[in-house]
């Protein structure tokens, strides 16, 4: 009995091929710390604690009166936002003669346990405000907050509507109770007490591990097995390094703020229910009064569409407006979808009103 | 006369283990109870994992049945793979059963952590070291304390405002 056996030689090619690039990554790929993430320039105009407002050097002559702050989220950093020159969410509002402001949160230690949401909200935030407001002499200014950061600066525009003149919600953890992502099914039956008083902060492993937990065949091999086969290729690397180096760095967060969130937000779904208070204070979302922006991404599954949309609905404000993007959430912030498509439509909607 | 050689060495380390150590044969004990509760979700939360991976892999052979011959096939394949196998885990993740299981996992596990941190502080106390409630009850009142400061800073600015407006 004859078996015959045929092995395309082609698939030998590829395998040889991929080995031999595996061989050779460490040399032709930079280490993690000789990466830099702050790409476009910027001056640390405060420090409080361990937060610091960042504010953006103009690339423009002339820049609209009301100056923008951004809120980003409690996981990872800011450095997404300006992950690179060509997909840079910031650089491409500079260039559209926008004053931007960043927060970045920093790195909470054991002893911030206790910092909450009013810290966040009525410490940090409306602390960046107030300067923001100082510097540029403006009596308002326009929000943006994003995923968690979008809690945040939602809670942030029903309280101090009157230093707030336009919001911009990109992808804002709202509606707990809607979210269809695995985060949720995990926040829902979290022992949250035990957890914070037993760890304190909330540990930047328990986040990977939350992380991993999404799409972990595609983002666990595929990813990596496109990274080698595309060694070769400088900028594929380059731009592959620098989200793997901002996806890995995560700050913990304080224990009481992230206590506070996940049941206010996703156990008992306070937020959209109106239900919810901040530093004792009622959290009422017919209070945002001001012009709002809502982002959307359809292919979203950190925050699902159903968790963002209810803010739309939830505001007082008349003018009002939802767009919905088909990319997934880091795609609507950095990619080319967002500089071509998401950031034109903010900034022609945002330079209408500022 | 038998108690002096004993009050010789009050204030070292060793009397002060010796007469808290009842608390950690107790913990001991109770690590052991936990331990065993551990295993039993910890057993679950792989059991779980592994029929996922079962299911998945018999759809998958349902879709390809033929071994992939050359690069485009072996691609194809791959795509067919990844897709059925996220699909499947993403259902898993999201159902009630793995959110209550793990949570139950989690659950012990920071108890295993509270009797570990239990274990530490009978010894922090030995050497008159603060144990870890003790450095919480610092942090709080700072945390307050910080609070406190900041209204207050609000305040004198706005009464400095108010000043200067007139």
């Amino acid at each position: 009995m004859q078996s015959e056996s045929h092995i395309d030689p082609k698939i030998v090619e590829e395998i040889l091929k991929f080995s031999k690039n595996v061989i050779n990554a460490p040399k032709l790929v930079s280490a993690p710390d000789e990466i830099s993430l702050e790409v476009t320039p910027h001056d640390v105009v405060q420090e409080i604690d361990k937060t610091r407002l960042l504010h953006y050097r103009p690339l423009t002559e002339r820049q609209h009166k009301t100056p923008l702050l951004i809120s980003y989220a409690l996981i990872n950093r800011y450095h997404i936002l300006d992950i690179q020159p060509e997909k840079s969410w910031v650089r491409n509002l500079l260039s559209q003669g926008f004053d931007v402001y960043m927060l970045d949160w920093g790195t909470p230690t054991s002893m911030d346990k206790y910092l909450d949401f009013d810290d966040y909200v009525n410490g940090y935030l409306d602390a960046s405000v107030e300067h923001i407001k100082n510097e540029s002499s403006a009596e308002k200014i326009s929000l943006q907050g994003y995923c968690t950061g979008g809690t945040i600066a939602t809670t942030y525009a029903a309280l101090h509507p009157e230093s707030v003149k336009n919001y911009i919600a990109t992808a804002p953890v709202i509606d707990g109770w809607r979210d269809t992502t695995v985060i949720s099914n995990l926040a829902k039956h979290m022992d949250v007490d035990k957890m914070v008083d037993t760890i304190g902060n909330m540990p930047p492993e328990f986040m990977y591990y939350c992380f991993s937990v999404l799409k972990p065949f595609e983002q666990g091999i595929e990813k990596y097995v496109k990274f080698f086969k595309n060694i070769d290729n400088k900028q594929f690397v380059d731009n592959f390094l620098r989200v793997e180096k901002w996806l890995g760095d995560t700050p913990p967060i304080p224990g009481e703020l992230f206590k506070q969130w996940i049941k206010d937000i996703y156990q008992n779904n306070l937020l959209i229910q109106n239900k919810m208070y901040v530093g004792g204070e009622h959290i009422d979302l017919k209070k945002i009064d001001m012009p709002i922006f809502t982002q959307i991404a359809v292919g979203d599954h950190l925050v699902s569409p159903e968790c963002s949309m209810p803010l739309h609905y939830a505001v007082g404000s008349e003018d009002k407006t939802l767009r919905m993007y088909p990319t997934g959430h880091v795609g609507m912030i950095a990619s080319s979808l967002s500089q071509k498509k998401v950031l034109p439509e903010l900034g022609k909607w945002l330079a209408e009103r500022s | 006369m038998s108690s002096k050689p004993q009050a010789l060495s009050s204030i070292g380390p060793m009397r002060a283990f010796a007469s808290n150590s009842k608390k950690i044969s107790t913990e001991l004990i109770e690590i052991n109870d936990d331990l065993i509760e551990f295993n039993k979700y910890l057993t679950e939360y792989y059991k779980q994992l592994a029929d996922t991976w079962s299911v998945a892999q018999k759809k998958t052979n349902l879709k390809v049945p033929d071994v992939p011959q050359d690069v485009e096939q072996i691609e194809a394949f791959k795509r067919i793979w990844i897709d059925i196998f996220d699909n499947d885990y993403t259902e898993l993740f999201d159902s009630e059963k793995f959110g209550e299981n793990y949570g139950k996992l989690v659950s012990k596990e920071l108890e295993l952590t509270k009797h570990w941190n239990n274990i530490t502080n009978v010894i922090l106390q030995s050497v008159n070291l603060p144990s870890k409630e003790e450095i919480d009850e610092v942090y709080k009142e700072m945390h307050a304390l910080k609070k406190r400061v900041s209204k207050l800073e609000l305040e004198l600015k706005k009464q400095e405002a108010k000043r200067n407006a007139k």
